[in-house]
């Protein structure tokens, strides 16, 4: 039964994201497009002898960025579809959580990250005469994306718990991921010692930190205190949305879904 | 029904809008100091102002280069959205069969019902930048700089209605038009050196962003960030190659939308 459901769950998103080829692909131009007007900008501040490091810094942390905010508005964001259609009703009938179909939306995420930053980072060589792609330590970027992947799912997932019981200001995430990228271009050795292991502590900063020093763009200074903040908070985080997401599957079962979503 | 009609109707909308969208409107707020924080602390961080103007090649200040940068490229948007997304709006709400059979012509009704949405939120966003360039400039310099930037949204917004009723032509007759609208937007403002000056772009890249529109309003906007006055020469230049673009953009619409409101009429693609 639990292979049978993950079946349909896996064939459905992967199915949305045939049938939606033409949304997929705007969504990897539009992205690209974007982050490019954004670093061509920003990189007009760089003298031309430390063009290339400032490139891979761009790119990486907005690969970082990416994550977060992809995995937060595509999934969490899907809920106001989801809840529109009136399926939540529907697989809380038959006995699934809805939770676990809306996680399924890791497929075009996913899928979207990839395309759009290979894209990018295509665009960025051949404009830079650089290479975005070629980092220090390859395991230890995978080890931080998947935190980083594990964070912004578990972020996602709560606030389309949350987005069941009340409503969910689309407006306001999107700035509050202008804020987080803003916290993630900070290099930890340029905070003074006493406050870098509470700026490691804020959500995300430390896997991004890790992925920098990965991709040898900061110092390795605190490396194991990020790498324990990271597992912690991802930990964490996970348990808050699973907590969440029983709670408001209680809340649905004995109150109705609210029909509220993001607006 | 009179285009002061269709004024007061826009008007109305957009009131009513922001009275019952309140976070929708604080966002309108914060958004143009996102980008330019955004901008400015990737920038410094990276470089320094000093590289920047090396650069451009140009003494400018690099914070009022980004607002007026921001201003301009919130703007073009507001209007290709505004326009050309007005039409998908209309379509997604049931009241774009109403428009075309009412008796003015649809380019008419998009443009003059657009228009009081655009000038509020294009002199919202000035007065919240206001503060920060007469600091920046003192308030001789400030209050010239700020005419400045009023007259290239004003002026610059005259070919980008055209421009953007061409747009709205092309969405009657596709499928499939938030997906063109959406990538369409952001390459747009690449080729107009909306962040990064045009003149700077590959010999290829700077033809195309000599056909656009948001080019010259961008260049109009930017002359405010010159340090000192800029010259007078300068920006009536600007000012007349937009009046003209203007002229050919408008009427080209007024010829095309014409032909696309009949394709899709024809298709039942409304």
């Amino acid at each position: 039964m639990f292979l049978t459901r993950l079946k349909a769950i896996l064939w459905l998103h992967t199915l949305r994201l045939w049938r939606y080829k033409w949304s997929f692909l705007n969504m990897v131009l539009s992205y690209a497009a974007w982050i490019f007007l954004f670093i061509l900008g920003a990189l007009l501040f760089v003298p031309g002898e430390y063009l290339d490091i400032a490139v891979k810094a761009a790119f990486w942390t907005i690969v970082a960025w990416n994550i977060i905010s992809m995995f937060s508005s595509l999934i969490g964001g899907w809920m106001h579809f989801f809840i529109s259609l009136g399926m939540v009703e529907e697989h809380i009938l038959r006995g699934i959580s809805p939770f676990k179909t809306v996680l399924g939306r890791v497929i075009p995420s996913f899928s979207i990250i990839t395309a759009s930053l290979l894209f990018i980072a295509a665009i960025l060589n051949g404009v830079f005469k650089t290479n975005v792609l070629q980092v220090g330590d390859p395991l230890l970027l995978i080890f931080a994306f998947l935190l980083l992947v594990v964070e912004g799912l578990a972020y996602g997932l709560t606030i389309a718990a949350i987005s069941m019981k009340t409503s969910i200001p689309h407006n306001m995430l999107e700035i509050l991921n202008f804020v987080v990228i803003g916290l993630l271009m900070v290099p930890a050795h340029s905070l003074p010692e006493v406050i870098r292991v509470a700026y490691l502590c804020i959500p995300y900063v430390a896997p991004a930190h890790l992925a920098k020093i990965a991709t040898s763009l900061d110092m390795p200074i605190l490396f194991g205190e990020a790498l324990t903040i990271s597992i912690i908070e991802a930990l964490i985080m996970s348990i808050i949305a699973l907590y969440t997401i029983k709670s408001s599957e209680k809340w649905i079962k004995k109150n109705g879904v609210r029909a509220i979503g993001f607006w | 029904m009179g285009l002061k009609t269709l004024l007061k109707s826009g008007v109305i909308l957009d009131l009513y809008l922001y009275k019952n969208n309140r976070g929708a409107f604080i966002s309108m707020l914060l958004w143009p100091y996102l980008m330019l924080s955004l901008m400015l602390g990737m920038g410094i961080l990276f470089g320094s102002p000093e590289a920047f103007r090396e650069n451009i090649g140009l003494q400018v200040d690099p914070i009022i280069y980004f607002v007026a940068s921001t201003l301009i490229t919130m703007a073009s948007l507001d209007v290709m959205w505004g326009v050309g997304g007005n039409v998908l709006f209309h379509r997604w709400i049931g009241t774009l069969p109403y428009i075309l059979l009412s008796p003015n012509k649809t380019s008419l009704t998009l443009v003059f019902t657009y228009i009081p949405r655009y000038l509020l939120t294009a002199f919202i966003q000035i007065a919240e930048f206001a503060p920060l360039i007469l600091i920046i400039e003192g308030p001789i310099q400030g209050l010239y700089k700020i005419g400045i930037l009023i007259i290239a949204v004003t002026v610059g917004m005259l070919p980008l209605l055209g421009f953007s009723a061409l747009f709205a032509s092309l969405l009657l007759t596709i499928k499939e038009e938030t997906n063109v609208l959406s990538w369409l937007n952001p390459i747009i403002l690449l080729f107009s050196g909306a962040f990064y000056p045009a003149y700077l772009l590959p010999h290829w890249a700077r033809l195309i962003s000599q056909l656009l529109p948001s080019t010259y309003t961008i260049e109009l906007a930017r002359t405010a960030a010159l340090i000192g006055a800029p010259k007078l020469a300068n920006i009536t230049f600007l000012i007349g190659i937009l009046m003209g673009i203007a002229l050919v953009y408008n009427m080209l619409a007024y010829l095309v939308v014409d032909i696309g409101e009949k394709k899709a009429m024809k298709a039942g693609a409304i």
